[in-house]
């Protein structure tokens, strides 16, 4: 295609396709949430429509690319979107990071009395705070002079949702499936850059072998994260587990679906590889998931030295 | 190949016939056309609600409805006007504007484009829903603090929390379409420091965007699994902090702030020059002070929060940080009264509506400077001294630039005229009508009048009166607005390329209504430099 | 110190992998290029880092965060 020229893409139903189904997704959760009994059946729908968008919309844009009828202009178009998507997913992640460092660094040695926390004896004084162990204080644990004082009228002793919480007896060991875990997703990360590496030196068969290599150490990863939680729930560190829970699950459970999204491109890439979308110069859609996984895979170092470690 | 060659060439023919043509389009200014009519739907629904609340607040007692169904409307207000109306009509200028100003056939990513409107009606429709489920619409205010949003709040605010999720998702498109068109689809001759103003401060508002929207994310997730899950981010029994939730919420909160008033700097550095004759004074440190203000507005989140029980020290680093924002805003104040400065002015419509933001913008600035101070903002806090004070920036700020740049470029948009003598009625009536609304407000706020609250003491019985029938007067001035604009598109007069002697920018280089896909090759360095807003 | 240490090598990780962003978005033989070289940065410290980390904890350098405390939380 010319150089000259600029190239604008002719109309698409995708988007109102995925408008739908992300709304149903949404609207189906909630009812869902709520106990609705349709809830989970439109939840599931929703679901469908938006993979259906995915794939319809990404495979146009492969076989737009394919072809032939995109220029470079095009090609940096999609390079600037996807860095600036991934500088979101960053941002995403700082929020929980953030609430994970407050609430660890801040709020619970407060409620421990720290920097002469007055309120703390009063109102809790059987309360010690330690990090990893906190969990819905019981509706006797306010304590019956402060009640009878009237330094405390009332206090929320259950939880927003109303659901039952439960104390950790243990917390997760660093030393066990974290670390295993954490070997697994460093090493895709070699293979992947020896998938690269490949690509880029124009060997195809390498590259196959690499790249499957990668996606099962993502697989791993992901199994092993299920067992960890398995375990971790048996021990009773449970999203009700008080801000530990809270932290932990939603941290690593985020990052899980991200590897997940991640183990999904990267079978994408290898399919695309096999049928020789890519050449050693031009290969956008590799760089783009690689750089993704290799962010995942930070993300995921991040976790392990400051949820586990430090 | 063939199909694909055919497609490649339809766009030349211009844009397809019927509905599917809104539904299909990848083209900025039908997208443009669509962002704009549903801001204004969503401001006319708005206001609709804050017709309500005056209603209310006419009179002291309770008048017209329970106070559960006032905070819904207060709250709904809110979320509508901000989500709803300032943001995509800003959006709607951008994708209208930018391709244009910087010598582009269209956005970079087009079928991403028209995804980032085509979630809004849904993500508004979901929102508007909850007014009519068990329990009523989320009613805790804009800022949605836990715990009133998560152990007091109604189901609703589920549907809510998705609501701003699928705004969150539309805005971050928008941002990276607008950041990869301007630096991707900019004329290869045009450099940074061409690029008019306005599409400068759409590329820094982009990157607040990018920054501060999936903290929003964040901050609702957690509000959701603390609702449904059992968590306790927000909740002190397991650990967790309320004042966490206001920490998390501002850092999105205070660059939206910025977001919404970013753009508006920039359409009023294309006014006033226009309509002064001058280039704008102090291009350079125009943009400097755009940026320095994005960065600040990262810093300085916690002034929200004076009276959250902060350490002295963070009240003190968030009181200076805050005042350090007044240094680069005060530059750009000045600079536009320097463009002003032995102009040959004249006081056209878009001239009128610029001055009157630099004016009435600048005492919404100012009532943020005395709310800044921390241990004055122990008076003034959640009165309706904020409130008068927000709407200053956010209605004479924000939705004067948005009504401004209506007027200055519904030429280039229609290819025909407004009525100018109608426009100048509607001016005056709405400029008058404001400040009658919202001035009064900032008496009873200094005099201890709440926000929020349906009733108040008869001491404010007068200002709020006087508030109330400037607010009534104020909304139907949107009745002459509408009869205006649709006059101009039906048989408004046609005009030539250029309507404005004085505008310069590559948007005026083109056909007097705008060609469906505006540079089809790139301009020349000569017509950039020439176009340029540099002296 | 060894704490110290750790947020640097992090600190550097992040640069390595906002150096592969930006050649990702430069592209061409040059970004192509400076992205692989900032990715193979990332991923030696990474696995560095990680050693660091582990021979830190076997040192007694960093405590893990998972010492069980003996006052109980919430006595009924």
């Amino acid at each position: 295609m010319n150089e000259e020229e600029y190239y604008v893409p002719e109309g698409t139903y995708w988007p109102i396709i995925g408008s739908i189904g992300v709304s149903t997704l949404f609207v189906g959760f909630a009812n869902q949430m709520h106990g609705v009994e349709w809830g989970a059946s439109v939840m599931a729908l929703g679901f469908a429509i938006t993979v259906f968008m995915m794939f319809g919309w990404f495979g146009q844009v492969v076989n737009e690319s394919t072809s032939g009828i995109y220029n470079k202009q095009v090609d940096r178009s999609f390079r600037w979107g996807m860095s600036w998507f991934i500088f979101s997913e960053v941002m995403f992640f700082a929020a929980f990071f953030g609430a994970l460092f407050y609430a660890r660094e801040l709020s619970v040695p407060w409620l421990g009395g720290a920097d002469n926390n007055i309120f703390t004896p009063d109102l809790w004084n059987s309360f010690s705070a330690s990090w990893h162990q906190m969990a819905f204080m019981a509706p006797g644990s306010v304590t019956d002079t402060a009640l009878q004082s009237g330094t405390v009228l009332s206090f929320p002793a259950v939880p927003a949702s109303g659901i039952e919480t439960a104390t950790p007896a243990m917390v997760v060991n660093p030393w066990g499936l974290p670390a295993l875990n954490t070997a697994l997703l460093l090493a895709s990360g070699v293979t992947l850059t020896y998938a690269h590496h490949a690509l880029r030196a124009g060997n195809r068969n390498q590259i196959v072998g690499w790249l499957v290599a990668t996606i099962a150490l993502g697989a791993a990863f992901l199994g092993f994260q299920i067992m960890e939680y398995g375990h971790a729930y048996q021990d009773g560190l449970k999203l009700t587990s008080g801000i530990y829970g809270s932290t932990f699950y939603m941290l690593t459970g985020f990052h899980g679906f991200h590897v997940t999204v991640g183990v999904i491109m990267l079978t994408v890439i290898l399919y695309r590889v096999q049928k020789g979308h890519f050449n050693a110069d031009n290969h956008f859609g590799f760089e783009g998931v690689a750089w993704y996984w290799h962010f995942v895979d930070v993300v995921w170092l991040g976790l392990f030295i400051f949820v586990y470690w430090l | 190949m063939t199909t694909a060659t055919a497609s490649h060439d339809d766009h030349h023919h211009g844009p397809e016939k019927g509905l599917m043509r809104w539904v299909k389009t990848t083209n900025h200014k039908d997208i443009g056309t669509l962002y704009l009519w549903f801001a204004f739907s969503m401001l006319l629904i708005g206001g609709a609600l804050a017709m309500g609340i005056r209603m209310e607040l006419l009179q002291p007692g309770l008048q017209l409805m329970d106070p559960h169904f006032f905070n819904q409307l207060t709250t709904m207000h809110g979320l509508i006007m901000v989500f709803g109306a300032i943001m995509p009509a800003f959006v709607g200028l951008g994708n209208w504007l930018i391709p244009m100003m910087v010598g582009a056939p269209d956005m970079a990513l087009p079928r991403m484009n028209n995804w980032s409107f085509w979630i809004l009606p849904f993500a508004g429709g979901i929102l508007l829903s909850t007014f009519f489920m068990e329990g009523g619409a989320p009613a805790f205010g804009w800022t949605f603090y836990a715990p009133l949003s998560t152990t007091f709040a109604p189901d609703s605010t589920d549907f809510f929390i998705f609501a701003v999720h699928l705004l969150g998702f539309s805005s971050i498109m928008g941002a990276i379409n607008i950041i990869a068109t301007v630096l991707n689809m900019r004329a290869p001759d045009m450099k940074l420091m061409d690029m008019p103003l306005f599409v400068w401060t759409w590329l820094i508002t982009s990157f607040l965007l990018i920054g501060a929207m999936p903290v929003l994310a964040g901050a609702v997730t957690m509000m959701l699994t603390d609702r449904n899950f059992g968590t306790s981010f927000f909740d002190a029994a397991g650990g967790g902090d309320p004042v966490m939730f206001q920490h998390i919420f501002w850092f999105f909160g205070h660059p939206e702030v910025y977001i919404m008033i970013l753009p508006a700097f920039g359409v009023v550095s294309h006014i006033i020059p226009t309509f002064a004759r001058k280039p704008l004074f102090g291009y350079s440190s125009m943009v400097y002070a755009t940026a320095s203000i994005a960065f600040l507005s990262y810093i300085v989140w916690a002034h929200h929060m004076f009276l959250t029980g902060m350490p002295v020290a963070g009240e003190l680093y968030f009181m200076y940080a805050t005042m350090l924002i007044a240094v680069p805003t005060g530059v750009k104040v000045f600079n536009w009264i320097s463009t002003m400065w032995r102009g040959s002015m004249t006081f056209e419509t878009p001239m009128l509506w610029a001055i009157s933001f630099v004016f009435l913008f600048t005492i919404g600035g100012f009532s943020g400077l005395m709310l800044g101070i921390a241990p004055a903002d122990i008076q003034y806090h959640d009165t309706y001294f904020v409130v008068a004070h927000f709407h200053y920036v956010l209605v004479t700020g924000a939705l004067w630039s948005i009504i401004a740049a209506t007027f200055y470029w519904l030429p280039k948009w229609t290819g025909r005229m407004y009525n100018e003598g109608l426009a100048k009625v509607h001016f005056w009536w709405a400029v008058i009508s404001v400040n009658v609304l919202f001035f009064p407000q900032h008496f009873l706020g200094l005099a201890g009048m709440p926000r929020r609250i349906p009733d108040y003491s008869l001491q404010f019985a007068d200002f709020n009166m006087i508030s109330s029938i400037g607010g009534f007067a104020f909304g139907a001035s949107f009745i002459l607005f509408t009869y205006i604009i649709v006059d101009c598109i039906r048989n408004g007069k046609p005009t030539t390329s250029r309507p404005w002697e004085g505008a310069k920018g590559l948007e005026w280089t083109l056909a007097p209504k705008a060609d469906y896909h505006s540079f089809n090759k790139p301009p020349s360095r000569k017509l950039i430099e020439a176009e340029s807003q540099h002296s | 110190m060894t704490e110290f240490v750790i947020v640097l090598i992090v600190i550097a990780i992040l640069v390595a992998l906002g150096f592969g962003l930006i050649g990702m978005v430069r592209g061409g033989k040059k970004g192509s290029d400076k992205m692989f070289k900032s990715l193979v940065t990332r991923v030696s410290l990474s696995v560095l880092l990680f050693i660091l980390v582990l021979f830190s904890g076997y040192m007694g350098w960093i405590e893990p965060n998972m010492i069980m405390v003996d006052a109980p939380i919430a006595q009924k």
